[in-house]
């Protein structure tokens, strides 16, 4: 009983909230690329490997020029340079996108370790300075107001970033002509390119776009709450993301909730300390929930009509 | 075409390390001898670097199968690593659990053991997949990451630790484990070194029977015409009365306990126990790159598995002999992946005037209905009830 009573002690502290958003964004970000990946009709499970290159090449632009903005917007162009192959080999190549997924996520887990050690040897990557971390920012008034205050303007600046970026990418995709195309590029591409849209255009822009918000999110792991890179530092991140958009139906506000769920579990057992199990028991949590979702226990959810077929101009 | 894969991806590697300063001369040197024994400059001894890489093979080969025979039925498996890792835990508590039973009676235990609980792990993306239609690549992807938690905590503050403050579970009993060739001998020289180093075990004969099963399977029994069946079109496999729902379940089962079986040989035959190194374990996502290049079939997976034990085994030389990180190999591996799925040895051939292949020359090594979410569109099941 007591446990029970801790946990419900500690859902009522905004340092919970706090921690449970922050980690929600680490997820927010990848989850958002996926939606907007897939919605195009491309299936990504490369989110983790974009979201190491971020990391990695985050740190080294940052260790190098001492720039966390300048590094963050590297992280960026990693993940979208790791898209990008994605988006040639499965769009131009009609590659299987599965495998071109798992073989992202290899070779992004491969070239990362392969250039530590070209780089910087056998020793650590080394550490970032307090002033080369992207910074925490409080609003101001705003973090005044109680209990909210801390959890939503008491935040690093990516936070507030990607709560802009996701309602941006829930705009766009359901209320612009340019979502109406992405829609519709996924779920019919003969119908959209028999109205004059650019399959292909779309989908190379949305995958890259998905490795742009990857990158992001592991330059927020690297150089944000970490200060240095450690190998496989996302730690299948980019997997529980994937889970987050099945769980949220492909929708960003449906993700967003799947990673406050996440999120929040990673927090609570961040303070293990009142509750005990097993933290490795904890972190199967989303992933049994999210089998749970797709057994359709809570509702089914399925993907775009077109999502993971290569588009053949003329086919059926 | 999978000789012109392999190609393609050293030359990029080659590229790579030329980029980052490196000499891939040297380093592909260091895989050679590593892999093959040949070509050594550090005075290695041949007979050990192929009796690694033969070490390196054995589990690639069952787990390649566990990818290639879903592949047939148009299942995308990409949960071996979790189904390996099940088996892997399950060989380890039974063998921990009833380690003073003689040779004969535990060994099967274990080895059964861990084939089932493959296939349980392998079940779950099986029958969600024929009930609700929900992908196996994302259930399965969500059981390798339930495997890998498991087994933190069952090493980790757990009950088959060692002893608080480690990373690695208890010794399985002596009758659980799988001998070796070669005598474990340190006087017993061959080959100017003593016995005992060569690791090489009977796990190698049950990796090629695995490779035969399959084989058997798929060609010789009506099931393996099911899967084929299915595989090429689910509606035409309904239509010639075969059930796709139950062919489904069944390929999976049968999928996870080659799975199982790698992760009980690979404890058995090789670790003994269980150890952190398990949770940077890949392979199962090796097998996926097994299971592509040997386009399938079960010599080709034995060849194919070859290849990559060799990479395995030549990587930690390369590392020591040219100081460049055996991740190079996964650097490799992923760009073999890239080139067997985007063809890109059929589109260079395309575009020299004397090298178009005949029609038809290049096989389709992923059946039809494994271009992902086909007939089963993921949200309708793939049979009505």
């Amino acid at each position: 009983m007591t446990a029970v009573g801790d946990v419900l002690h500690l859902l009522v502290t905004a340092n919970l909230w706090q921690a449970t958003l922050t980690a929600a964004v680490l997820l927010l970000l990848p989850a958002l690329g996926g939606v907007i990946s897939e919605r195009s009709g491309v299936v990504n499970i490369a989110m983790e490997g974009m979201m190491l290159a971020g990391a990695f090449f985050g740190v080294v632009a940052d260790l190098a020029w001492h720039n966390p903005w300048l590094a963050t917007g590297v992280a960026m162009l990693a993940g979208g340079l790791m898209a990008l192959i994605h988006a040639v080999v499965s769009i131009r190549f009609r590659a299987d996108q599965i495998v071109s997924g798992i073989a992202i996520n290899i070779f992004a887990a491969g070239l990362t370790v392969f250039l530590v050690n070209r780089i910087y040897g056998l020793q650590d990557v080394g550490h970032l300075g307090q002033n080369e971390l992207l910074p925490s920012y409080n609003v101001p008034l705003l973090d005044h107001i109680p209990f909210i205050g801390q959890v939503v303007f008491e935040q690093n600046v990516v936070v507030y970033a990607a709560l802009i970026i996701l309602v941006l990418v829930h705009v766009v995709l359901f209320r612009t002509r340019l979502g109406l195309r992405v829609r519709a590029v996924g779920e019919h591409p003969q119908a959209a390119d028999t109205a004059g849209i650019n399959v292909y255009a779309i989908r190379y822009g949305a995958v890259v776009t998905s490795g742009l918000l990857s990158g992001l999110s592991g330059a927020f792991l690297a150089i944000g709450i970490s200060n240095t890179f450690v190998p496989n530092m996302t730690d299948g991140r980019g997997y529980i993301a994937l889970a987050a958009m099945i769980f949220g139906k492909w929708t960003p506000l449906g993700a967003f909730v799947a990673c406050i769920i996440f999120g929040l579990g990673e927090a609570i057992y961040a303070n293990n300390s009142i509750i005990h199990i097993s933290q490795y028991l904890l972190s199967m949590l989303p992933y049994i929930i999210t089998l749970v979702v797709l057994a359709g226990l809570v509702g089914r959810s399925s993907p775009p009509a077109a999502d993971g077929l290569p588009y053949v101009p003329g086919s059926e | 075409m999978p000789l012109g894969s392999v190609l393609f991806a050293f030359i990029a590697g080659a590229i790579i390390l030329i980029v980052t300063g490196s000499n891939p001369i040297e380093a592909y040197g260091g895989l050679l001898c590593g892999g093959f024994g040949v070509a050594c400059t550090q005075g290695e001894n041949p007979a050990l670097q192929i009796s690694n890489t033969v070490v390196f093979t054995i589990p690639l080969i069952s787990a390649g199968v566990a990818v290639a025979l879903p592949f047939r039925a148009g299942l995308f498996n990409i949960g071996v690593e979790g189904q390996f890792l099940a088996g892997a835990m399950a060989c380890t508590a039974i063998g921990i659990k009833f380690g003073s039973l003689p040779s004969p009676i535990l060994l099967p235990m274990v080895l059964v053991g861990g084939m089932v609980a493959g296939s349980l792990w392998a079940a779950v993306a099986g029958v969600l997949k024929a009930t609700t239609g929900a992908h196996e690549v994302v259930t399965t992807i969500m059981m390798n990451y339930i495997a890998q938690w498991l087994l933190r905590y069952l090493i980790i503050g757990g009950p088959l630790q060692l002893a608080a403050g480690t990373s690695r579970s208890l010794p399985i009993g002596a009758g659980a484990q799988l001998a070796t060739i070669l005598p474990a001998s340190n006087s017993l020289i061959i080959l100017g070194l003593p016995s005992s180093v060569y690791r090489v075990h009977t796990g190698i004969f049950l990796a090629l029977a695995a490779a035969a099963a399959f084989a058997f399977l798929l060609w010789r029994t009506s099931l393996g015409y099911e899967v084929r069946a299915v595989g090429q079109s689910q509606r035409a496999a309904r239509y010639a009365g075969v059930s796709v729902r139950r062919t489904i379940i069944v390929t999976m089962l049968i999928a996870g306990a080659f799975s199982g079986l790698t992760g009980a040989v690979q404890i058995a035959g090789v670790d003994h126990n269980l150890t952190d190194k398990y949770f940077s374990d890949t392979t199962g996502f090796d097998a996926i790159a097994v299971a592509l290049l040997g386009l399938g079939s079960a010599v080709g997976i034995v060849l194919a598995s070859l290849l990559f034990g060799a990479l395995h085994s030549g990587g930690a030389v390369m590392q020591a002999d040219a100081g460049i990180s055996s991740n190079l190999v996964l650097v490799v591996q992923a760009l073999i992946l890239f080139s067997i799925a985007a063809n890109f040895i059929g589109a260079i051939r395309e575009k020299l005037p004397f090298g178009r292949p005949p029609a038809g020359a290049l096989p389709p090594e992923i059946p039809p209905a494994a271009g992902l979410m086909t007939e089963a569109a993921a949200s309708a099941p793939p049979e009505p009830a």
